[in-house]
């Protein structure tokens, strides 16, 4: 376990170190970082000084390595637009985005688990099709849509919901709502199938010949072991959400890391761009290796491998 | 004797190997809806300049926000009705319906390209070369892909060509997985072996032998990868990063109608609905695909 | 330390019922979609941040925006001893929101450091007229300035509010953004750049101010960036005051109970600019033909009826017609004829158009209303839709061959607030024109008015003459609010909610 443990762990230092070269090439070759540093007033004399001032005439790799050790020290850059550091405007605007992200997860876990164990214990019936059209159509809805229809119906129509902001839990929900639905049908067919494969299985069969009640079987058995491949999918499905909120984050103003990204980007507010794309990866990462990590503990033959 | 002659008939009687198939096909709801919902837009795109009433491009700042043709206020002038900007919104979605199958098609096309060459090389030579794959692979998971896309758009541009090369350049991750372990599975089975022991050169294998049997799942994938495209396109347009007006993009109309969506609704639930549609369709013939494929999948 | 806040914050927030809004909370939530970056007046440019300033600064003398007088707010008296010497006297007794006491250090402090050009305040052209200040008494102070400035009391009116010095002296602007200090009639309870700030009544204000009492216990604004998302908080009654709502939308809400609608119209104009000089390259808009072409190209009067609305008018001048020294008289005028556009451009060496590039930050849909029409003559435009501080970079390096923007001189009603900043050779001059820079200058220093118009006029005529800018219209401003509030918008663009109260 431990050498599965470590190697995983080691893979996913080089993963985020490959993600912070990329995201730093791809913006620092975009334009002439001097030049906006310097501010728009300053002259040609100014604009060298300020390159000189903050190494930016170095080579390309030289640089990265003087932002990689700043970033070990927690130091992210400083915003153009705000002046403030950024590690410490991401850390203020993380917890809405996480909570985003966790609400859009329960969700969509709720809506799915129950109909995939529903449509596993009768296939093909009408629970069956109806959970697989669901997902179908849930998954061509384009979010920013569905989110406006949303905010139309339970905010403005209904006024059951905020409609924007983050003054209570109740905002969360249709955010969460519009967020968490495309992972939905995802869940939904793993549960399904998980549950179907299990139900099949010499194990249960053992277990009913035995003498065992339905539901006992049903929750204590056939559940726990479904539920493996869904867990670690979920892990990595709140990464997605964390790295996807963009959209869902500007229709409802919610101020989160999503929406700053995304202002960063229009305003050409570099170093805080980087900054979350990092951050986002990193949340990804051990996401993933904590999924890889679970998945490795509960199902002992996915650690030879 | 007479036993040969009976089975001889039977055989002959027996639907063909093709019937069965399209007997499957025709049976298939799911697949011969999203079927024939893709045509009819693919009409449409294609006989667009015929179809539609006005140039898309043409405003009319005297007829803005005029209702579709069922509302009390509607004409047939403009059966769709206007948009901000005086423009025909019938126009506008038959030949947005053009926009959206070319950065759908376009984009799956670049990025089953690259997946599938980076999931065959992966599958089929194992070892480094599939860890080296796998790790690009992970990475390129590891970022947040809508950032991503919106940072080098609005970097580079939001022509047409940009945004079909972002998109493209960061979709082929589905098709690099499956067709990682296609390959895998593929490569273990008897005419391969045969294939290299003759000496076949590696390309020829892979070419020949390995592409034709991963097909079915390739094909598949390419839906899924044709929705996605399509879906961060109109996500990339809402958010003002993606291609520029006055192109008559679906996600874009939606974008450009959020600011009216209270007072005249149909400018975004037209678009809206269009994008579900179409979506929807290659979804269904997907989902048909990998059924009909390989049916003991399903259950 | 902030980062555990935060979540405390959205813990709390996920238990804590919502604040109610308006009247019955004596509560005004405000919505705007502008990001004010950084709540110190002198380095931010929205709009927004002078309307944040009013409420919690004064400045020495106030403008009445109905009458045009000036008021002594800071100051009780003023006097020009000569064009080059400004003397104040001060008010005795107001305090600052921590309880320092006003005195003229705090003028003399705030302004010598503005004047600085080494602590980069971002517009220039605010200060660059003070030479310096000093101290002539406990109370009094005198302005020097460096060249005759008629404009000087319209500046110091408006945008150059009053610092405490020892507080600016020991957290600079980066201090001043986290928690502003003035003499103003609400003081802040928090202020998050770019999200929202909260005011609180400054009971302690002083009597005397004409600025009047504050009625409203407590101001709560919230940056949202979408306007349906405004409208509908609107409509739901969270949100009691939103502007900046476009025409039919603003029409639309007239119809909607509780909700009242005014219109006003702005200083603000409407412009497109060319790179006329050259400095992002070659392109297509330094010849002065196709500069003409585009501007027979464009229906302005069609897109004030149809798309600003109001008492919005389609001006031919670069400048606000109430502004002093702005006139259309013998300024060349370009009529809608798309025909002639055609024309112009074939003889330009363009029969088929040309490809260029657009840069707007606002008003998103008549930005794509002028590529329209510039479509229909053959120019094929390609919108970059930026965040104003963004453009303003682009601009000032001059890579913006085109590009649709607005001015509201900040709200000074005198011309040299737009001529002196665009058209003098800042980094905002796409014109480079060396006589219409010395026409501007003359205007801006000459002390007899007289002077001062014939200067401006000739400035105004040459604009229009080589297009370097083709002005489209005047803004009008749609505010919405709840029915519960008695608000009253003024021209200037500068909503004073100190002055609204509830009905």
């Amino acid at each position: 376990m431990l050498a599965f443990a470590l190697k995983r762990l080691a893979l996913a230092l080089l993963v985020a170190l490959t993600v912070s070269i990329v995201s730093f090439s791809l913006l620092r070759l975009s334009g002439d970082l001097a030049q906006a540093l310097a501010g728009p007033s300053a002259t040609a004399a100014d604009v060298e000084a300020v390159r000189k001032a903050y190494g930016l005439d170095q080579p390309l790799w030289v640089q990265y390595l003087a932002w990689a050790r700043q970033a070990l020290h927690g130091d992210l850059g400083t915003s153009f637009f705000f002046k403030e550091p950024v590690a410490a405007m991401i850390a203020a605007r993380l917890p809405v985005t996480m909570t985003l992200g966790v609400s859009a997860l329960l969700f969509a876990l709720l809506v799915a688990l129950p109909l995939g164990i529903l449509a596993a214990l009768k296939p093909n019936s009408w629970v069956d099709r109806l959970a697989l059209t669901l997902s179908v159509v849930g998954q061509a809805l384009p979010s920013f849509w569905f989110a406006l229809m949303l905010m139309i119906l339970f905010g403005l129509k209904l006024r059951w919901l905020p409609i924007s902001g983050t003054a209570s839990w109740k905002s969360f929900v249709m955010p969460a709502i519009a967020l968490g639905y495309y992972g939905m049908p995802t869940f939904m067919r793993l549960t399904r199938a998980g549950m179907m494969e299990v139900l099949a299985s010499d194990y249960i069969r053992t277990a009913r010949a035995k003498g065992l009640r339905a539901p006992a079987i049903l929750l204590k058995h056939a559940l726990r072991n479904a539920i493996v491949p869904v867990v670690a999918v979920a892990a990595v499905q709140l990464g997605f959400f964390l790295g996807g909120s963009i959209v869902i984050e500007s229709v409802f103003a919610l101020h989160g890391v999503g929406y700053l990204g995304w202002e960063s980007i229009s305003r050409a507010d570099f170093p805080v761009v980087q900054a979350i794309v990092l951050v986002l990866a990193l949340f990804y990462i051990v996401l993933t290796l904590l999924a890889d990590l679970l998945n490795a503990f509960l199902d002992p033959r996915i650690r030879v491998g | 004797m007479t036993v040969e002659t009976f089975s001889g008939a039977e055989r002959i009687l027996e639907p063909s190997a093709g019937a069965l198939l399209r007997r499957r096909v025709f049976g298939h709801a799911g697949f011969m809806i999203g079927a024939a919902i893709i045509l009819a837009i693919l009409a449409a795109a294609l006989l667009a300049p015929w179809l539609a009433p006005h140039d898309p491009y043409a405003q009319d700042l005297t007829r803005r926000l005029v209702p579709p043709v069922w509302d009390a206020k509607g004409s047939w002038l403009d059966p769709l009705g206007t948009d901000q900007l005086g423009r025909d919104y019938l126009s506008r979605l038959l030949f947005g319906a053009r926009i959206s199958l070319l950065i759908g098609f376009s984009a799956a096309l670049i990025s089953g390209l690259i997946g599938t060459g980076l999931g065959l090389c992966a599958g089929y030579f194992g070892g480094r070369v599939d860890m080296v794959a796998s790790f690009v692979v992970t990475t390129r998971l590891a970022m947040p892909v809508v950032l991503v896309a919106l940072a080098v758009v609005a970097l580079a541009g939001g022509s047409l060509h940009i945004v079909v090369a972002v998109l493209g350049l960061l979709l082929w991750d589905r098709f690099a997985v499956v067709t990682r372990a296609a390959t895998h599975q593929v490569r273990q089975l008897d005419y391969v072996a045969a294939a290299r022991a003759t000496g076949c050169s590696t390309a020829r294998i892979i070419l020949a032998e390995i592409l034709p049997n991963i097909m079915n799942a390739l094909i598949v994938i390419a839906t899924i990868e044709m929705a996605n495209a399509i879906l961060l396109d109109a996500a990339l347009s809402f958010l003002g990063l993606g291609v520029q007006p006055p192109l008559p993009d679906w996600g874009l109309m939606v974008a450009e109608g959020k600011e009216y969506m209270f007072f005249s609704p149909w400018v975004i639930a037209i678009p809206g609905l269009a994008l579900f549609t179409l979506v929807l369709a290659i979804n269904l013939v997907g989902d048909g695909l990998r059924d009909l494929a390989a049916p003991e999948n399903r259950n | 330390m902030r980062g555990k806040l935060a979540w405390a914050a959205v813990a709390l927030g996920l238990i804590a019922p919502a604040a109610q809004a308006g009247k019955p909370d004596d509560t005004l939530n405000l919505a705007w979609s502008a990001q004010i970056e950084n709540y110190d007046q002198y380095f931010n440019t929205v709009r927004e941040g002078i309307v944040f300033a009013r409420e919690i600064w004064d400045n020495l003398v106030d403008r009445d925006p109905r009458t045009g007088e000036y008021k002594p707010l800071l100051a009780k008296s003023y006097r020009w001893v000569d064009p080059l010497t400004l003397d104040f006297a001060l008010r005795q007794g107001i305090s600052f929101h921590d309880g320092t006491p006003f005195t003229a250090t705090d003028v003399a402090y705030t302004l010598n450091w503005l004047a600085d050009p080494a602590n980069k305040v971002i517009t220039q052209q605010n200060v660059s007229w003070i030479k310096s200040v000093e101290e002539t008494g406990p109370f009094a102070v005198r302005i020097h300035l460096k060249a005759p400035f008629p404009a000087a009391l319209e500046y110091l009116a408006d945008i150059l509010p009053i610092y405490p010095h020892d507080y600016y002296a020991k957290v600079g602007p980066q201090g001043m953004s986290r928690h502003p200090v003035g003499t103003g009639p609400y003081k802040v309870a928090a202020a998050e750049p770019g999200k929202s700030f909260t005011l609180l009544r400054n009971d302690a204000y002083f009597k005397e101010s004409p600025k009047g009492r504050p009625a409203i216990g407590r101001i709560v604004q919230r940056s949202i960036a979408e306007m349906p998302t405004q409208i509908a908080e609107l409509m739901t009654g969270s949100i009691d005051w939103i502007w900046q709502v476009p025409a039919d939308q603003a029409e639309k809400l007239r119809q909607v109970p509780g909700v009242t609608v005014k219109s006003a119209e702005t200083m603000r104009i409407g412009y497109v600019g060319f790179d006329a000089a050259g400095r992002s390259g070659a392109t297509p808009v330094k010849d002065r033909r196709v500069r003409e072409a585009i501007a027979h190209a464009i229906d302005r009067a069609a897109m004030v009826k149809n798309l600003v609305g109001g008492d919005s008018r389609v001006l031919d001048a670069a400048c606000f017609p109430s502004q002093f020294g702005c006139t259309d008289e013998g300024v060349k005028r370009y009529a809608y004829d798309p025909a002639l556009a055609k024309t112009l451009l074939a003889e330009a060496g363009y029969p088929n158009g040309f490809d260029i590039d657009i840069y707007a930050y606002r008003e998103r849909p008549w930005a794509e209303a002028i590529i329209g029409y510039l479509r229909a003559v053959g120019i094929r435009a390609k919108l970059t839709y930026l965040q104003y501080a963004a453009l303003r970079d682009k601009n000032w390096a001059g890579t913006t061959p085109l590009f649709y923007m607005t001015w509201g001189s900040n709200s000074i009603n005198d011309v040299s607030a737009i001529l002196g900043n665009f058209f003098t050779g800042s980094p905002d001059d796409f014109a480079r024109d060396a006589q219409l820079k010395s026409w501007i200058e003359t205007g801006d220093t000459a002390i007899d008015p007289a002077v001062r118009k014939a200067n401006y006029r000739q400035a105004l005529q040459r604009i229009a003459e080589e297009i370097y800018w083709l002005p489209m219209f005047s803004y009008v401003a749609n505010y919405a609010f709840s029915a519960d509030l008695d608000f009253s918008p003024d021209a200037d663009e500068v909503p004073r909610f100190y002055a609204a109260h509830w009905k």
